[in-house]
């Protein structure tokens, strides 16, 4: 199963970026009850277990906040698709 | 368990750069990543790169983050540093990031030469339709009729199709997509790293804070569902009429093709001659 | 006339016009990279450039305008080379914000100024030093660069050389202020040896780390430069920096030193930089002049002496940075400096500051602007004066 870390310190918030909530293919992400040092709000994950390990959150986050590892060892070996219109 | 960090901000930004300056939702960050992306999966390392940019937000993007060589130009001029630099050390991939204000407005000029020249560099410009750093005003790429600071009562001129502009200037390699399209972008970017002339990438991208206010288009999220709704391919615009393209963004790659690029015709012209006179 | 090149160097005697002795000197100097944009009177620098540069291995770039002229020579000498442009009076305006940056970030680079007779368009095929001053303020902001009057086509070379020297040292961009009169004149000009020249190459930073490891900017003592495509991952930005090249807008003491290492760098060394041509022992009054000018002074204290007048000369050679020091101790040792300049006096206010407290301090310009000073006119007005 895929790891997804939010990295909470660098996120720059749900309520203003949120980003993560929408490139979520299983709509994973919310914004959570914590608030980081800089003031903002970083999303929480929900059911991880439904992650499908596309690695969109981490590819859009815009802001190096969201690290998605697949295997145990760490490396991202994912099918990945791209978006179309 | 160790602290989990990035892998693309570990191995290539700068280690004392402890943040980005964008604010929250802005597609500048989409588009650190989709280049650092490009580089990572190309197995290339930063050292073979030297980073150009010119001023406003967009040119935030490799400066002072990427740990490269990282230049850090005069507002417009980016391209025309870029052009010395590559023309210095041929051998070095030389990389523009900047705004559309930069690169298409004081910058136009340089920016129409270098593709007529096709020297062998890469331009990304950000086209975020506005300029961000100063406070909203409009940008050539501002839609005709929005109200911005410096058109309170809305816009009266047309919009450059920048990437049109380009391709008529002569580039090689020419590609838009938006920053809906990251992995499509991180594609493009690995072609342009790879080839030889001058490769050009417009990425429209959202700034929430200037053009999504000022403009009333709202938020990064409403921007960025514009994008996924509103973009085209190329491939399909072609066979569409331009009525119905009205307010859509055509995507794609829109040129790929060689050309002989600048340093690598001076290179051969220096041999050519230095052995004529000996 | 005889003439062997070695090297990049046309050594022998020549006839040369001032702008082609200028054009040799800077490949003489291992110039590898220059780029411009045609204007007269400077234009024959840059035809002679295109033509012998790629025989030497370096490269001209004809740009767009100016400003992309000076913006590709700072891009090449970060990527090594040693760089150069020539422009005139209109082309120096539009270079002047990115002067500013090559200041800023301590990039070395030569800048040839064949004035022309302004403002605005003014007369392109006559020469006034016009621009004088404005090569050294022109700019937005604090800053001091190096600038040098040749007299004509001889030091159209020799300068350049020394221009280029000079810009490698100090990591600086240096002017060579010829006015058109000089770039177009033809004289007798004499080309060293190869190995009679000597040349200056920058110091290359090699330090190990990145840049937060290394002092690359505002060293009073010129900080080595950390030239791309050596892995150093070097940041440059004329924004505030900090010795690092890293942007500080917050820290005041960083700020100070962003303004004032630049400007130390260059004053500490004015004793190397600074150079002036003085003959006025036992003189009551000096005929103060540079570039052009600067031979009908001469011609006129030749006539004033066989008058029997007391009258010396005294030349910048060197004219930023300001040779204050020299014009005091001048004031301390004369009676009268009549200051002589192709213009309406612009160097006239410095010279008075440094002067007037010890010595009259008088300015005569030129009879009519864009001709050259009449020997017999100076010599007429000289009498007046001291009358
Ligand atoms: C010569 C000059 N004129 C004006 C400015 C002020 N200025 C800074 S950024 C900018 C606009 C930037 O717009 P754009 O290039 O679109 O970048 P963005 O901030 O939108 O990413 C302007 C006008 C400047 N720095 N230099
Ligand atoms: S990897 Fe894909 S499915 Fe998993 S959390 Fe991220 S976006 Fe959602
Ligand atoms: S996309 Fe990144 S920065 Fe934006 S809210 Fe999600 S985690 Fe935070
Ligand atoms: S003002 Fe706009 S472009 Fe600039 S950082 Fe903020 S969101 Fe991004
Ligand atoms: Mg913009």
């Amino acid at each position: 199963m895929p790891t997804v870390t939010v990295l909470e310190q660098s996120c720059k918030g749900v309520e203003d970026c949120g980003i993560c909530t929408f490139v979520c293919p299983a709509s994973l992400f919310s914004a959570s009850e914590k608030m980081n040092t800089a003031g903002y709000v970083p999303p929480q994950i929900l059911n991880q277990e439904k992650c499908t390990g596309c690695r969109n959150c981490m590819i859009y986050c815009p802001d190096f906040s969201i690290v998605v590892q697949k295997n145990a060892d760490g490396s991202n070996s994912v099918e990945e698709k791209e978006e179309d219109e | 368990m160790s602290e989990i960090m990035h892998p693309l901000r570990m191995k290539y930004t700068r280690e004392h750069v402890k943040k980005t300056t964008n604010c929250p939702g802005c597609g500048n960050g989409i588009i650190v990543q989709a280049i650092l992306r490009a580089i990572d999966e190309l197995g290339m390392d930063m050292d073979e790169f030297a980073f150009v940019s010119g001023i406003g937000c967009s040119a935030w993007i490799p400066s002072p983050l990427f740990n490269a060589d990282t230049l850090h130009t005069t507002h417009g001029r980016p391209i025309a540093f870029a052009t010395g630099v590559k023309l210095g050390k041929p051998e070095l991939n030389v990389v523009v990031a900047s705004g559309d204000g930069d690169l298409a407005a004081i910058g136009g000029n340089h920016l129409i030469h270098a593709a007529r020249r096709n020297i062998g560099i890469t331009v990304i410009l950000v086209n975020n339709g506005i300029y961000a750093m100063t406070g909203g005003q409009t940008a050539p790429t501002t839609p005709r009729g929005v109200n911005t600071t410096t058109n309170p009562y809305g816009t009266l001129e047309s919009v450059f199709d920048i990437s049109s502009l380009v391709l008529a200037a002569g580039a090689p390699f020419v590609a838009r997509w938006t920053t809906y399209h990251p992995r499509q972008i991180t594609s493009s970017l690995k072609k342009a790293f790879t080839s030889r002339g001058f490769s050009f990438i417009e990425i429209i991208s959202q700034c929430p804070v200037q053009y999504g206010k000022v403009t009333k288009s709202g938020s990064a999220l409403d921007l960025l569902k514009h994008y996924k709704k509103d973009s085209i391919k190329i491939d399909k615009a072609r066979t569409m009429d331009p009525e119905s393209l009205k307010g859509k963004i055509v995507v794609g790659e829109f040129v790929n093709e060689q050309k002989p690029e600048l340093s690598a015709e001076w290179t051969e012209l220096k041999a050519r001659v230095m052995e004529g006179r000996s | 006339m005889s003439s062997k090149t070695t090297g990049n160097v046309m050594a022998g005697t020549h006839f040369l016009m001032g702008n082609i002795a200028c054009a040799e000197g800077a490949i003489a100097a291992g110039c590898n990279f220059a780029a411009g944009y045609p204007i007269t009177p400077a234009t024959e620098i840059i035809n002679h450039l295109a033509k012998k540069l790629p025989l030497h291995g370096g490269i001209f770039l004809q740009t767009e305008d100016e400003i992309s002229a000076i913006s590709s020579i700072v891009g090449a000498s970060w990527s090594g080379c040693k760089v150069l442009t020539a422009t005139s009076g209109p082309g120096i305006s539009l270079m002047q914000e990115n002067i500013g940056f090559a200041v800023a970030t301590e990039t070395p680079l030569v800048i040839i100024d064949v004035q022309r007779l302004g403002p605005s368009t003014g007369v392109p095929s006559i020469g006034l030093a016009g621009d004088i001053v404005q090569v050294a303020r022109g700019s937005h902001g604090d800053y001091q660069i190096i600038a040098l009057c040749p007299d004509g086509p001889q030091e159209m070379f020799d300068l350049t050389v020394r221009a280029f020297n000079l810009s490698e040292k100090y990591r600086v961009p240096v002017f060579l202020m010829a006015e058109g009169f000089i770039g177009h004149m033809r004289e007798r000009v004499v080309i060293p040896d190869a190995s009679e020249l000597s040349l200056v190459a920058r110091t290359i930073q090699r330090g190990a780390g990145g840049p937060m490891q290394r002092q690359d900017f505002l060293d009073a003592a010129v900080a080595p430069m950390p030239v791309f495509g050596n892995g150093l991952k070097s940041h440059v930005t004329s924004s505030c920096h900090d010795e690092h090249g890293m942007r500080n807008l917050s820290d005041p003491e960083i700020m100070h030193k962003f303004i004032t290492k630049p400007i130390e760098k260059i004053m500490r060394h004015r004793d190397d930089i600074i150079q002036v041509e003085k003959n006025y022992k036992d003189c009551d009054i000096v005929l103060v002049a540079y570039g052009s000018v600067s031979r009908s002074a001469k011609a006129a204290a030749e006539l004033a002496r066989a008058d029997g007048l007391k009258v010396g000369i005294f030349r910048f050679i060197t004219c930023w940075p300001f040779p204050g020091e020299e014009i005091r101790e001048m004031a301390e040792s004369v009676k009268h400096m009549i200051v002589l300049e192709n213009n309406c006096g612009q160097l006239f206010p410095y010279i008075k500051a440094e002067a007037a407290h010890a010595c009259r301090v008088d300015f005569i310009g030129p009879q009519t602007l864009g001709q050259i000073h009449d020997p017999e006119y100076v010599l007429s007005r000289l009498k007046e004066m001291v009358r």
